[in-house]
């Protein structure tokens, strides 16, 4: 094919109205085929339908075109598309230049004739481009057939099922020193009123006896290097102080521990104690014990008693105060991330008094009071020895740190409404002459059940009154809610027992730190961003990393569980496959004028340019090298080059300094 | 105090050393207040050494500028060190060169030189217009020391140092392999008083002020070539493909020029107000580059050349930096 001359085709799209109705096509597509190097001009009411692509083909067969212009919608859109209709009708597909006619034009003026003008204008810049466009070549790179799952959670163990048993390799990194995540704190699910538990642990022990899965439990990932299909990953094994091969899980030290019972249980949600040796529940996987290097004496004074309890009754001599933590190292080829989420933390709402008052509790400590493994066996009793007593008014608030500006959430975290109605639900089943009432903004009960559910505890006699507290305060002993009963304009003063305060999700507190390992982005309520809301909801900015689960955005199970799969399922296509295309429209180096200075090494947000030397003339000299693959062609490094060495494929200064120049001139 | 002396020996030795290839430093000038750069290869030239107030030239940017000749095949490069002559400021060219890997740790030996502060040639040459015979020049007890043909006249600080040495906070170099003698006194507060006084005029009366200036601009591109930070191999400014700018002569270009080569600047400027020195018709360019040295220190506390292993301003990024510049 002759590409010397350019020979231009310019499709115009009508897209039904969503363009024609503000701009004349039939205007743009006669001044199109008046500029230069153009060939042909046509318009069509959907270019991207088949046969609007056909057009493209025939006229690439039978006029000789070698540029292509579309101005119909966004890049993003419809890019891809026409790229391959170049590709099928035989010329490069980087050879297409779009002009956006309808996000950045019909869709966002009125008058039709500016429209029309400014459509106008946009076509004669994509023509100046495609003129000077080249010819780029789709590199392909072989994936690592293994995925990383950062957290064991309920999100991370459905991902690693679907993964392993598709027959790749997993790795699950874990935190804590188990599987389970928050989900294995839960009393019952809702609304199907399931025992928690029990669904989760099978998977738990799933997910430890896969012969493709293996656990990093009491783990961290600390390096992740690479891109798509071949990411490097280093993971630091703490060190649990317990040696796993050793450890049978009897539990003996942790009963002789000096500290037993004396340390809050993260697992309890704080109301329930452990010792320093401990396992976080029965049904933990792995069921080893671990050493709490913070409270420890041993480990914290370096003194306990004459001898550590621990090392004193455990017979297998598993307990090793001498290890260290391990690093390990491999390879994989996709990264799911599904790190889950914190529980608000409820005295960041003084008004409500969590940290004043003994018996207002967060909704996961009353998840924890109502379970039948919890520190009571599932007795709703609040104090402790004579003072115990069982509460039997008992008032939920709702929305404690969602819907609210004030703490700077203003999402609604989706789960509150139907765990309230649950948590109403137990406490009448256990304690039936107890008054519940729910005070609340809205009641969202949209999932499968839900509205039946909440309908069914409104049959039971929880009280459902629509008002926010304004404050919760103690009167004679009594705590009292102070609220307006927003539907009859009645303030109200509620005398308790119990105060329940039901705390949203937030995004967990070392968001950054896996922000900064895999360069992922944070939507505005801070929780991980996905690549699009709609049609890519768990795929990311960076290629080949995934998100499932509450990292994304609050869920509930069955939510997590279904984007697990679908996270899963991303990840899968990536590995079945085997090769991944990279970025054709990256950054290179013109090494005779790079004056090596770095800058563009430092301001790469993908780490893909490294310093390298070049022979000038017999000179070493060191300049900036471009690695292909890890390229993602964000054009920040064009951006930051002082002599202009370094230019972004297919956005060339040339070629978009012309272009440029035709929107700023030409009438 | 200066020791030439001290001085000279010093140079003796370290140009002797294996490892040094050339020692830059200052030498009398041919005529009047001028004074030349002195590159000595071997130790029986250090006696023209010379440092007094009359030593403006920053020789931190022959470090970058020296000529990469072709090696023959089969020769190695010569990566012996140059060592270089410096005062506070100039020390501080050194430290970006290195920040920006213009200059090699390596290959570079600094004679820090801490200094009283220079003179402005200009204000002297207003005083004495027509002296032809080379003059010397000394600091003594505060006063600056000129041997004029006449006999020696001494002045305040104040009435002929250069404006960026009354300013100057980092008289002491920041960086050397040696120093010559004892630190001076920072008597130096920066106040930002020229560029305060442009910023509280409106934007006509500045857009009236700058196009007077610049329209004088003659585009020697001698500001650029004298400039330590200012040494791509091929300036962006002179390529035709793109053309970022033209060459004619006028308010327009010229404007795109001295605006390209301040912004190029920003976080990189050192202060050692060569440009301003050399240009021929007297463009306050310092007052361009002071103004971005003001920006980028209120937004992002930041001042380049002072420590070699920090990141450049344009390559760091914090969190919490301002964004209220974009729209």
């Amino acid at each position: 094919m002759n590409n010397n001359k350019p020979k231009i085709g310019v499709y115009v799209c009508h897209c039904g109205v969503n363009i024609a109705k503000t701009v004349d096509i039939e205007a743009v597509r006669s001044y199109a085929e008046s500029l230069p190097y153009v060939k042909v001009a046509r318009n069509y009411s959907y270019m991207c339908s088949d046969p609007g692509q056909l057009l493209i083909k025939e006229d690439i067969a039978e006029e000789g075109l070698n540029r292509i212009v579309v101005a119909s919608c966004s890049p993003r859109m419809h890019e891809l598309t026409f790229r391959k209709t170049l590709a099928e009708g035989g010329l490069n597909p980087y050879y297409l230049e779009m002009a956006n006619i309808r996000e950045q034009c019909s869709w966002v003026h009125e008058d039709s004739e500016e429209a029309t003008s400014k459509a106008r204008k946009l076509v004669a810049a994509a023509v100046a481009k495609a003129r000077l466009l080249e010819p780029l070549e789709e590199k392909e790179v072989e994936v690592e057939p293994a995925t990383l799952i950062i957290g064991g959670g309920i999100a991370g163990i459905q991902a690693a099922l679907d993964i392993a048993g598709a027959g790749f390799k997993v790795y699950v990194v874990e935190k804590t020193p188990s599987v389970g995540g928050k989900m294995s704190q839960l009393d019952k699910t809702f609304p199907t009123l399931d025992c928690s538990a029990c669904i989760l642990t099978p998977k738990m022990v799933d997910v430890a006896s896969h012969p493709n899965i293996e656990l990093l439990t009491y783990s961290q990932v600390e390096d992740v290097q690479g891109y798509v299909g071949n990411f490097e990953v280093k993971v630091r094994k703490k060190a649990r102080y317990v040696d796993i091969d050793k450890c049978t899980g009897c539990g003996i030290c942790a009963q002789e521990c000096r500290l037993a019972g004396r340390i809050p249980s993260e697992y309890e949600a704080g109301i329930g104690k452990r010792g320093a040796i401990y396992l976080p529940f029965p049904q933990a996987v792995p069921a080893k014990f671990t050493i709490d290097p913070e409270s420890c004496l041993y480990l914290t004074r370096g003194k306990c008693g004459k001898e550590p309890k621990c090392v004193e009754h455990c017979s297998l001599g598993a307990i090793d105060f001498e290890q260290q933590d391990e690093f390990v190292e491999f390879k994989v080829g996709a990264i799911i991330v599904a790190t889950g989420y914190d529980v608000f933390d409820a005295s960041r709402k003084p008004e409500y008094g969590y940290q004043d008052y003994d018996n207002v509790l967060t909704s996961l400590e009353l998840e924890r009071l109502v379970s039948a493994s919890g520190p009571t066996g599932g007795e709703i009793v609040l104090g402790k020895g004579e003072e115990a007593f069982v509460p039997k008014e008992v008032a939920f608030i709702q929305c404690v740190g969602s819907r609210d500006a004030s703490c700077g959430n203003e999402y609604c975290s989706r789960v509150c409404c139907m765990y309230t109605a649950k948590l109403a639900h137990l406490i009448k089943e256990k304690v039936p002459d107890s008054n519940v009432r729910v005070y609340y903004m809205d009641v969202r009960a949209f999932g499968k059940g839900f509205e039946e559910f909440y309908d069914r505890v409104r049959r039971e006699g929880v009280r459902y009154i629509r008002g926010n507290p304004s404050e919760v305060f103690k009167r004679d002993g009594k705590l009292v809610v102070k609220a307006e009963d927003t539907l009859t304009a009645k303030p109200l003063e509620d005398e308790v027992d119990m105060v329940v305060l039901s705390v949203g999700l937030e995004p967990r507190k070392d968001t950054r730190e896996i922000i900064d390992l895999l360069r992922l982005s944070q939507s505005s309520d801070r929780f991980y961003l996905e690549a699009h809301p709609k049609l890519a909801p768990v795929d990311t900015a960076t290629d080949g990393v995934y998100l499932a689960g509450c990292a994304q955005g609050p869920k509930d199970i069955p939510d997590t569980v279904a984007q697990a799969k679908g996270a899963a399922s991303s990840a899968l296509i990536l590995l079945a496959s085997g090769k991944v295309n990279i970025q054709a429209q990256i950054s290179v180096v013109n090494e005779a004028t790079c004056r090596g200075c770095g800058y563009c090494v430092e301001i790469c947000p993908y780490g893909a340019i490294e310093m390298g030397e070049v022979n000038r003339f017999g000179h070493i000299v060191s300049v900036a090298k471009v690695n292909e693959a890890l390229c993602k062609g964000c054009g920040a490094c064009v951006a930051g080059c002082f002599s202009g060495s370094i230019q972004q494929k297919s956005f060339k200064d040339r070629q978009i300094l012309p272009q440029i120049a035709v929107l700023g001139v030409v009438k | 105090m200066v020791d030439l002396e001290k001085l000279r020996n010093a140079a003796k030795e370290i140009v002797s050393q294996d490892d040094v290839k050339y020692l830059i430093g200052w030498r009398d000038g041919t005529f009047g207040f001028r004074i030349s750069p002195h590159f000595m290869e071997s130790p029986e030239e250090a006696d023209k050494l010379i440092f007094s107030p009359l030593c403006t030239n920053n020789l931190a940017t022959y470090l970058t500028m020296a000529e990469k000749l072709p090696i023959p095949r089969g020769e190695e490069p010569d990566r012996r060190k140059v060592a270089v002559m410096v005062k506070g400021c100039d020390s501080r060219a050194v430290v970006q060169q290195l920040v920006e890997q213009g200059t090699n740790r390596e290959e570079v030996y600094i004679i820090g030189c801490p200094c009283e502060g220079v003179v402005d040639i200009k204000k002297i040459e207003k005083k004495f217009p027509d002296v032809l015979e080379s003059v010397e020049a000394r600091w003594e007890n505060g006063q600056i020391v000129l041997k004029l043909p006449g006999g020696e006249q001494s002045f305040p600080r104040e009435e002929v140092l250069a404006q960026k040495c009354l300013t100057c906070r980092y008289p002491n170099p920041v960086l050397a392999d040696t120093v010559l003698w004892d630190e001076v006194e920072v008597l130096g507060v920066e106040e930002y008083e020229d560029v305060k006084e442009l910023e509280g005029m409106d934007s006509k009366e500045r857009w009236a002020y700058w196009q007077d200036k610049i329209s004088n601009c003659i585009r020697c591109y001698s500001c650029r070539n004298v400039c330590p930070m200012c040494y791509c191999e091929d300036c962006v400014l002179e390529r035709l493909n793109p053309t970022w700018m033209f060459r004619s002569v006028n308010v327009a270009e010229n404007t795109a020029y001295q605006l390209a080569r301040a912004f190029h600047l920003a976080g990189r400027c050192i202060e050692c107000g060569e440009c301003e020195r050399v240009c021929p018709v007297d463009i306050p360019l310092m007052k361009l580059n002071r103004k971005l040295y003001k920006e980028v220190q209120e937004d992002f506390q930041f001042e380049p050349g002072l420590d070699p292993e920090s990141k450049p301003l344009q390559a760091s990024y914090r969190p919490d930096d301002k964004e209220d510049f974009i729209l």
